[in-house]
């Protein structure tokens, strides 16, 4: 046996210490290598997707090879600090520091060669589902073909080999050979409780409150420049809560004997705090990673649905024409009549509407302010089924207008509210009431009064035209292929949603795509790091348990205690995750001035409901592990 | 107290051994009895078997009139806690809680009030020499020190018996002498029964009773006479007679 073969044979006879390492540099390859297949599909490289897209995804692949390349240098390096010990039994034997670098760097490069390999090839199995995914949220026009992507595996074998390299040998070079008796002695000797200043803690507190405060108060535009401050104080708040504040908590609960001393609280605890210079360090980054994540496709979900819910609500009918100012009356005719016959050939069947608009002056307006009739109101209600108005003689109501539209200052109804509408007879009526309602004839708000007051109003301003079509039966392609004709025929003077809907989809999909992905990697590595914290430590568990099992400790007794030990682990980083990503979202839409509570709840929720799943998996198999081995 | 019959242990396996052949062993309640034989002799697979962290092949174990391993897994482990006591060599302390809670433990886990504990805790300690420690670590203290933690630990909830594997194995002579004579006033004054597995012959001479077994079979016992220096020396002839190497045994360190 020399020296290289019994590296190998270290690593091929004791896979069960190997394999949570393997499988997490395996999986990150396989997450490299599933979006390579996507990047680099030939239906991109022909050129049908725009520029910035492919620009994109450069950037996001670098972003995963480079998280990848710290991802992987952490969990090694977790992993050989299990075998301190190890180290200690070959250094005893005689072997040299350098031997003990070589032996890891081989263990590395086998490792991650394999690692390489079978990414690549559980990919490849993934990756047609991986395409169907991609198309249905890209809305490509071309379907994603399976194809053999030979590009993807030469650029993933290669930047991974060349990963792997690198990290063996910054191992290798990094590798500390401290005195051989705590080697041995290994995890016996402590690293010592961390010390809690209560200066220190209450600054995490301050910190915390003036990030959160700010990112709350602020709105409007100004989220943009808070944005970059806010983002280092809660960083660095978060860091200081879990180092500081975290360890002042137990100290002072470890203080209150009647609840430190409360059954298995003691062990509970008691390892908690001894643990938790290396807890607090997974901590802070898995909330931090989590964040990222969470906010990151919270704020891409949460755009795509300001953006078609935008749309939807300004534009509540199928189709809306409305002409140039100076068309005459012929123009209308021609084009109203080729919008007919256009819908016609699509075979969709509509309902239409037409109004003629008038817009009066008002005292408080600088401009002139649209008055409608209640009858026009309630025609162009009833094709959406929107409630009717039946205002009273000398009363006039405000329509607000919708959320949609961002207005600098003031909403349009304040100032309709404040003004009023002149008669002819110089009467002056004060509107009534403010409602809100989807038939959106003019783009801020505007009045409705009574058919008889309406004869009665002064000379009117300027007046406008507008024809709205609703679909009663047509399937969407219909819709969309009708709205293309529409808009490239009768140009600028249709609105189309469904078409409109279908574009901003298709040239935000990309970008929604990238994003998921790049969250779901971020999250689904926290859960590794957690993972890791937890097996690392696994067979000193096991062994304190077994001595406490000696002097008499119950199978529920134990169940409670790694209960707890797993659920702060994997709860409390994640709950403060949560709040950043509610507080981050929140403060997204004050920016955008849109109310994006469903959108963030959803997210949000998920992610819990993965983690509680991941959870209770991870705590299954561990308890399995620790109960096997102690009963 | 506790009352052995026709124990015998078979591990199975590829190759199977015979670790215990009848054993049948009775200790009175308040008897301090030592179990001596060389390396292999069944000596710690016995105390496993009284102990109830291993169950016996055939035969019976009965501790203050109750079968032990009859008892479902949570009630053994209720069991253990509450009627036995446990010594170990490498004392068994749990490094992440301090010498009190060490102590406290085994009360912790039954629910005890906290100011119950905390005036136990200061009793034991006090009797034990140990009040000035109770707030350190179990890496700060000697190993000395770690044993009476260990004995405090396995004495707070006043268990029926104490069982001792190796109590001295770790200690120096001075420190091993100081455990032994802590033993022995413990097993007199509260007439706690005493069962200690034990390959030194010193500690062995504290103790009312000597068992020796050899290759899993009872070999013979000698009873305590008048002084310690004698039965000391019976006990170093009797190991002779048992034909184990004279190297074997620690040398008399008086």
């Amino acid at each position: 046996m020399n020296f290289r073969q019994f590296a190998f044979r270290n690593v091929l006879r004791n896979k069960r210490l190997y394999i949570a390492y393997f499988l997490s540099s395996m999986f990150t390859v396989m997450v490299f290598f599933t979006f390579a297949i996507f990047a680099f599909h030939p239906a991109f490289s022909e050129g049908s997707v725009n520029k910035y897209a492919i620009f994109g995804m450069a950037v996001a692949g670098g972003i995963i090879y480079i998280f990848s390349f710290f991802f992987i240098l952490y969990s090694m390096s977790s992993f050989l600090q299990s075998r301190k010990k190890e180290f200690g039994l070959l250094i005893t034997l005689g072997a040299s520091d350098k031997q003990i670098r070589l032996m890891v760097f081989l263990e590395n490069i086998l490792i991650g060669f394999f690692a390489t390999a079978g990414g690549i090839l559980i990919g490849l199995v993934f990756a047609k589902s991986i395409l169907l995914i991609a198309e249905n949220i890209l809305i490509i026009d071309e379907s994603l073909d399976f194809y053999f992507p030979a590009l993807a595996i030469v650029v993933t074998f290669v930047s991974f080999i060349f990963l792997f390299f690198c990290i063996s040998v910054l191992v290798a070079f990094i590798l500390r050979t401290n005195k051989l008796v705590d080697l041995i002695k290994g995890d016996k000797q402590s690293k010592g409780e961390p010390k809690a200043s209560i200066v220190l803690s209450i600054l995490a507190v301050f910190l915390l409150i003036a990030g959160y405060g700010t990112a709350l108060y602020v709105k409007g535009a100004s989220v943009v420049f808070v944005m970059i401050p806010v983002i280092i104080v809660v960083t660095l708040g978060t860091y200081i809560l879990f180092t500081q504040l975290s360890v002042y908590c137990i100290r002072l609960m470890k203080k209150n004997k009647s609840i430190f001393w409360r059954k298995t609280n003691m062990l509970l605890f008691g390892d908690l705090s001894f643990r938790m210079k290396d807890n607090a360090r997974t901590f802070f980054m898995v909330a931090i990673i989590s964040t990222v994540a969470f906010s990151a496709i919270g704020s891409l979900y949460g755009f795509q649905s300001y953006l078609t819910k935008g749309i939807k609500e300004i534009n509540p009918y199928t189709y809306t024409y409305s002409p140039f100012l100076d068309d005459s009356e012929e123009i209308i005719e021609q084009d109203i009549q080729q919008i007919n016959s256009i819908i016609e050939e699509e075979k969709i069947d509509t309902e239409m509407e037409e109004a003629e608009l008038v817009y009066f002056d008002t005292t408080a307006e600088e401009s002139s302010v649209l008055i409608v009739k209640a009858s026009d109101y309630n025609r162009f209600a009833a094709l959406i089924s929107e409630k009717e108005l039946h205002p009273e003689e000398n009363e006039a109501i405000v329509v607000e207008q919708s959320d949609a539209v961002i207005t600098g200052g003031q909403k349009a109804s304040d100032i309709l509210m404040t003004s009023s509408v002149q008669l002819e007879n110089g009467q002056e009526i004060q509107p009534s009431k403010t409602v809100e309602s989807a038939v959106g004839l003019g783009i801020t708000g505007y009045y409705v009064v009574n058919d008889s007051t309406y004869t009665e109003l002064g000379t009117p301003g300027r007046t406008d035209f507008t024809a709205a079509w609703n679909v009663l039966d047509g399937n969407d392609n219909q819709l969309i292929e009708a709205g293309r004709k529409l808009e490239d025929q009768v140009e600028h003077k249709v609105f189309a949603v469904d078409y409109n809907l279908y574009e901003i989809n298709k040239a935000y999909g990309p970008i929604l795509f990238i994003g998921l992905f790049i969250g779901i990697v971020f999250f689904v590595s926290a859960g590794s790091f957690l993972y890791f914290r937890l097996f690392t430590d696994i067979d000193g568990e096991k062994r304190k348990f077994q001595s406490i099992a000696k002097i008499g400790l119950t199978q529920s007794e134990l169940k409670k205690v790694v209960n707890r030990q797993v659920a702060i682990l994997f709860f409390s980083p994640i709950v403060v995750a949560l709040v950043h990503g509610a507080v981050a979202l929140t403060a997204l839409s004050r920016l955008f001035n849109y109310n994006l509570t469903v959108e963030s709840a959803l997210v949000l929720g998920s992610f819990a409901v993965i983690q509680v799943l991941y959870f209770l998996v991870v705590r299954f198999i561990y308890v399995k592990n620790v109960i096997r081995t102690v009963f | 107290m506790l009352k052995l019959t026709k124990v015998s242990k078979i591990y199975e396996g590829k190759v199977a051994y015979r670790a215990l052949t009848d054993i049948d062993l009775e200790v009175e309640k308040g008897e301090f009895v030592a179990i001596m034989g060389p390396s292999g002799s069944g000596k710690t697979t016995l105390l496993n078997i009284i102990s109830t962290n291993d169950a016996p092949t055939t035969g019976q174990v009965e501790i203050d009139g109750q079968q032990p391993h009859q008892l479902k897994k949570n009630a053994l482990a209720k069991f253990r806690r509450n009627q036995l006591g446990f010594i170990f060599q490498d004392f068994n302390l749990l490094h992440t809680l301090t010498v009190q809670e060490n102590i406290i433990l085994p009360l912790t886990l039954d629910g005890v009030r906290a100011s119950e504990m905390q005036n136990k805790a200061q009793q034991i300690a006090k009797s034990l020499g140990i009040g000035p420690i109770m707030n350190k670590r179990t890496y700060e203290i000697s190993g000395g020190q770690a044993q009476r933690v260990a004995i405090a630990r396995a004495m707070i909830h006043e268990p029926k018996m104490l069982l001792a594997d190796e109590p001295t194995g770790n200690l120096d002579s001075k420190a091993a002498k100081d455990v032994m004579k802590m033993l022995v006033s413990i097993n007199e004054r509260n007439k706690t029964s005493l069962l200690m597995v034990t390959h030194d012959p010193q500690a062995a001479s504290y103790s009312d009773r000597v068992v020796f077994i050899r290759d899993g079979k009872l070999h013979s016992e000698i009873h305590r006479g008048e002084s310690r220096q004698a039965f000391f020396q019976k006990i170093i002839d009797m190991l002779s007679l048992m034909g184990g190497e004279g190297n074997e045994f620690s040398s008399i360190r008086v």
